[in-house]
């Protein structure tokens, strides 16, 4: 336990130099050393209690009104801190990158000591045990959020992107504040071991604590429609806070849930139901989303809403097979679901590091604008090729990984023969959709981005990224690869934590014991086949072609002879036929002056973007709403269909009145 | 006895397209009063052009010869799970028919980034096509393969195919799947009335404007592993329709399924033959249809085990 408090004060003293010293250059590896000591120091103490060395625990006496800071390590907090310090770390130094250009004009330390403290924010909100400090350590991952944000902030957007986050969030404590009061007025303490009892019993209390539970941890990880906020902040924010905000720093919404869920011991079926629907809403509406944005970083922020998704339906199989009592789709689901967190951290950073370089080298994210820099930057385009193979789960990297195990709850025989097991069967075939959607996203993404020639000659690429920006994505690659490759690595990491789920079922193993393991074996022989078999293909090309080189002409035209990289397809027409499909959700808002006439004035334009129905809808309600309800009343009397409807409520509302009438009156 | 399916499943798996793909164009000649080119005709087309040698355009990367390649691997890998010889495969576990989804998915990505490299607008029009037909098949398959999974109990991709005709309820489960997994032969091996491998005109195409820079070996790769493709499916389908069970001898399962991957071979001919290509705004509905069929096979078995029987 003193390694943690050490750690808490090396990052302390970190963001303190950050903030004192003369040069940003100092500034940044202030930060940086003070983070690798506290990142060692905190694996120190972490890694034996993940591999089940036993929980942690201590106390500190404090003043009124919080009485004690009660501090407990567990399997689940280690895991979480095991990976949220190291890749904040990496962010670190690929925030010393990515800042430089502003070195000589602006104080980067400011960005250096809030990174500091978000990793102080880590350590608070993964091993305390009481409400208020938990509390604290929230708001403090949330503001420090917010203030890295607005990073650029003379820009309005993206004082307007902060603002809307920053309010975002704000709602979503008032939900945890609300449960927690709940818990607090039933059991007289803020220690969350004393809030176990009360979650435990079955009764309506519990079940609204736990829905406003849900809420409160769903906005903090932007499920789906509380994801309005994420998009915009993680298009207008440095792509350092943007990849660890969807990597790390909202990951603690998950972590939340899964807290409540071991205090909750057995949850009712509904709850199962709620959490795999709402992440299967994520899911899907998330990964629709991709596919139609234009701004890179904005397309990586929806992917979020559909990984959290994914790593909330494992959850929801957990929850079942908790209800059902089923220790097979327990050990599958929270595995699956734990391991995709790790997995989306590592694949989201390095998408949004190389994001991040493309905005370096071209200062632009546009993908329209951009085209051919595969050639121009080799590192960054293999980063992101690497990572959207991972996030669209193909073997043999980590997505798939973690993915598998989620099918394999999904589609497991513990749950009851019928109904049940069908509306499991559709979640697979949900998840299987978001894997294609997936595919097309990034595909579109990597291809109109780095294949191709480029689109706008006033785009100029600067070329390859610095060292410090390269080196954390090699890392994040690297990782993302080992733990495709050896999956018992992940394994071995999640294994305690998903063990502590299995805890309160009766006769239950280890989770290794109950298939993820035995599953996971044959995915690494695949994946080491699939590379052998393709060795081996490239060995015969390369032998049918030795000799003289291959000659290099122009890509076939079909017949025509003036291509220019402007006829190339862009990202809007590779999506289109798919986005049309789902005209509702997909709304595009078109701006155009078309030419008019043979002799067309100078300055016609088109630009179609695709806005957030849910976002639209929200600000439509909330600047019109009146207007929306009177326009929808004066259509009553004229429209038949709705003159019925409003019939049938108001007879509806009449039968029910007179029934409970009646039903007092007996 | 596996080691000798193993082997047995090993060549069916690289030989059999050769005479699949014969089978389909030998039909379509015959049913256009032609004599149609030999059986073998596809090998001799890939062995000349192994030969060749490719031109590259000048905006490609290391990426437009790495595609056909992991196309081809990720597809031979994916026929090793595959059960094509009845209910054997080489490599069999637990959701391995997860694996081989994927494995096709991987695939089809190396194919399409291909696409995409160099730069083509037709190229790019056909891997959106394929980006946007492949996303909507891929719900349709799994809902089949887990009401499989969910109907026979089984979870390896090997043992799941024996639903069999017994009873009605059996029989609308299998009737539902093969519909399904006709339409997913119809999308993912290029075939009419999705998509038509040897039309020439490029506005039209799926797969073929994909592959339009792909020249010698690369462009053998690809066409192999189409075929390859093509007789995986085939005998998907002719393991749903293969009466004999596990009991009648991994032998006997196996010739009869390789008999009846022929014969499926000989009807996608046929659907050819008498089938005008859909137009290309029908073809996500003609999707669907798969995924509504597999769908009414998931509600049967729902009903079926939750207590209607």
């Amino acid at each position: 336990m003193t390694l943690l408090w050490l750690a808490a004060l090396a990052l302390l003293v970190g963001a303190a130099l950050s903030l004192g010293l003369k040069d940003n250059e100092h500034r940044g590896w202030a930060a940086i050393g003070s983070q690798a000591v506290a990142t060692a120091l905190v694996l120190i103490e972490v890694v034996p209690v993940l591999l089940g060395g036993g929980d942690l625990r201590s106390s500190v006496a404090w003043s009124f009104p919080i009485d004690r800071i009660a501090v407990h390590l567990d399997p689940l907090g280690a895991f979480f801190l095991a990976w949220s310090l190291p890749l904040t770390l990496v962010g670190t130094v690929y925030a010393l990158g990515y800042l430089r250009p502003w070195f000589r004009t602006r104080n980067a330390g400011v960005q250096f000591a809030l990174l500091n403290v978000t990793s102080l924010s880590f350590i608070l909100i993964y091993t305390v045990e009481s409400a208020f400090v938990f509390l604290l350590g929230w708001e403090i991952a949330a503001v420090a959020a917010w203030l890295l944000v607005v990073w650029d902030y003379r820009n309005q957007k993206i004082r307007f992107a902060g603002f809307n986050y920053l309010v975002s969030t704000h709602i979503g404590l008032f939900f945890l504040l609300a449960a927690f009061m709940v818990m607090y007025s039933q059991v007289g303490s803020m220690d969350f071991q004393a809030f176990g009892p009360f979650l435990r019993t079955p009764g309506p209390l519990r079940n609204v604590t736990f829905l406003l539970l849900v809420t409160s941890f769903g906005l903090k990880s932007a499920f789906f429609p509380f994801h309005t906020w994420l998009p915009r902040a993680h298009s207008a924010a440095p792509a350092h806070v943007s990849a660890l905000m969807s990597g790390v720093i909202h990951k603690a919404g998950l972590f939340g849930l899964l807290r409540v869920t071991l205090l909750l011991g057995a949850p009712e079926a509904w709850m199962g139901w709620y959490v795999l629907g709402f992440s299967a809403l994520s899911v899907l509406l998330g990964v629709l989303y991709t596919t139609a944005q234009r701004d890179l970083k904005r397309l990586l922020g929806y992917s979020s809403t559909e990984n959290v998704g994914i790593a909330g339906m494992g959850f929801g199989v957990g929850y079942l097979g908790l209800a059902w009592h089923q220790p097979a789709l327990v050990a599958l689901g929270f595995t699956g679901g734990i391991l995709h967190l790790l997995n989306h951290a590592f694949f989201k950073c390095l998408l949004f590091y190389a994001a991040g370089a493309v905005y370096r080298a071209t200062h632009t994210v546009d993908l329209e604008r951009l085209g051919g820099l595969a050639r121009r930057m080799p590192w960054t385009a293999t980063s992101f090729l690497v990572g959207g193979i991972a996030i669209s789960a193909l073997p043999p990297l980590n997505g798939f990984v973690s993915e598998l195990l989620i099918y394999a709850g999904l589609l497991d025989q513990g749950a009851p023969a019928g109904i049940e097991r069908g509306l499991l069967v559709l979640g697979a075939a949900l998840l299987a959709f978001a894997g294609g959607v997936s595919a097309l996203a990034m595909t579109r993404a990597f291809g109109v981005t780095f294949l191709g020639a480029p689109r706008d000659p006033a785009v100029h690429c600067d070329g390859e990224v610095p060292r410090s920006m390269r080196l954390p994505m090699a890392l994040l690659a690297l990782g993302v690869l080992a733990l495709g490759l050896l999956p018992w690595l992940g394994l071995a990491v999640v294994e305690q934590p998903a063990a502590l789920f299995l805890a309160g079922l009766e006769g239950a193993r280890p989770a290794t014991q109950l298939g993820a393991a035995a599953l996971l074996g044959p995915v690494a022989g695949v994946g080491a086949l699939l590379l052998l078999v393709l060795a081996a293909l490239a060995a015969v090309r390369w032998w049918l072609q030795r000799g003289a080189a291959a000659p290099r002409r122009v890509t076939w035209g079909c017949g025509y002879t003036a291509p220019t990289p402007r006829m190339q397809y862009t990202g809007t027409a590779f999506s289109s036929q798919f986005t049309g499909i789902f005209p509702t959700v997909l709304r595009h808002l078109r701006r155009e002056r078309l030419p008019e006439g043979p002799f067309p004035p100078p300055g016609d334009h088109i630009n179609t973007h695709c806005v957030d129905a849910v976002e639209q809808r929200m600000f439509e309600v909330m600047g019109e709403g009146d207007g929306l309800v009177t326009r929808l009343a004066r259509q009553i009397p004229v429209e038949p269909r709705f003159s019925l409807a409003a019939g049938l409520v108001v007879l509806l509302v009449v039968i029910g009145m007179v029934l409970t009438a009646a039903g007092g009156g007996r | 006895m596996s080691a000798l399916l193993g082997l047995a499943h090993l060549a069916a798996l690289l030989l059999l397209p050769f005479p699949v793909v014969g089978l389909v164009n030998r039909t379509k000649a015959r049913w256009a009063g032609r004599k149609g080119p030999r059986l073998l005709q596809s090998l001799s087309d890939l062995r000349r052009l192994l030969r060749k040698r490719p031109v590259y355009s000048r905006v490609t990367t290391v990426l437009f010869v790495a595609g056909p390649l992991v196309l081809l691997a990720s597809t031979l890998v994916a026929g090793l799970v595959a059960p094509l010889l009845g209910a054997f495969a080489p490599l069999a576990f637990r959701y391995d028919f997860v694996v081989f989804a994927y494995l096709w998915g991987l695939g089809r990505l190396a194919l399409m980034l291909a696409a995409l490299d160099t730069g083509s607008s037709f190229e790019g029009m056909g891997a959106s096509r394929e980006a946007t037909f492949s996303a909507l098949v891929e719900p349709a398959l799994f809902l089949a393969l887990g009401t499989l999974a969910a109907a026979t109990g089984q979870a390896s991709f090997s043992s799941l195919l024996h639903v069999g005709f017994g009873s009605v309820a059996q029989a609308v489960v299998s009737a539902g799947v093969l519909v399904t997994l006709v339409i997913l032969l119809q999308v993912e091996a290029a075939r009419v009335p999705v998509d038509d491998p040897t039309t020439h005109l490029e506005l039209t195409m799926i797969h073929e404007v994909m592959i339009l820079d792909h020249a010698g070996p690369d462009l053998a790769a690809v066409q192999y592993a189409a075929a390859v493709k093509l007789t995986v499916c085939a005998a998907l389908i002719a393991g749903m329709l293969n009466p004999l069970g596990p009991a009648d001898g991994p032998g006997l399962v196996a010739a009869v399924n390789l008999a009846l991957t022929l014969a499926v071979a000989v009807g996608v001919g046929l659907v050819e033959s008498l089938v005008a290509r859909l137009k290309l705004q029908v073809i996500p509905q003609y999707v669907l249809v798969g995924a509504a069929s597999a769908f009414v096979a998931l509600l049967t078995t729902a009903w079926w085990q939750g207590g209607g029987r």
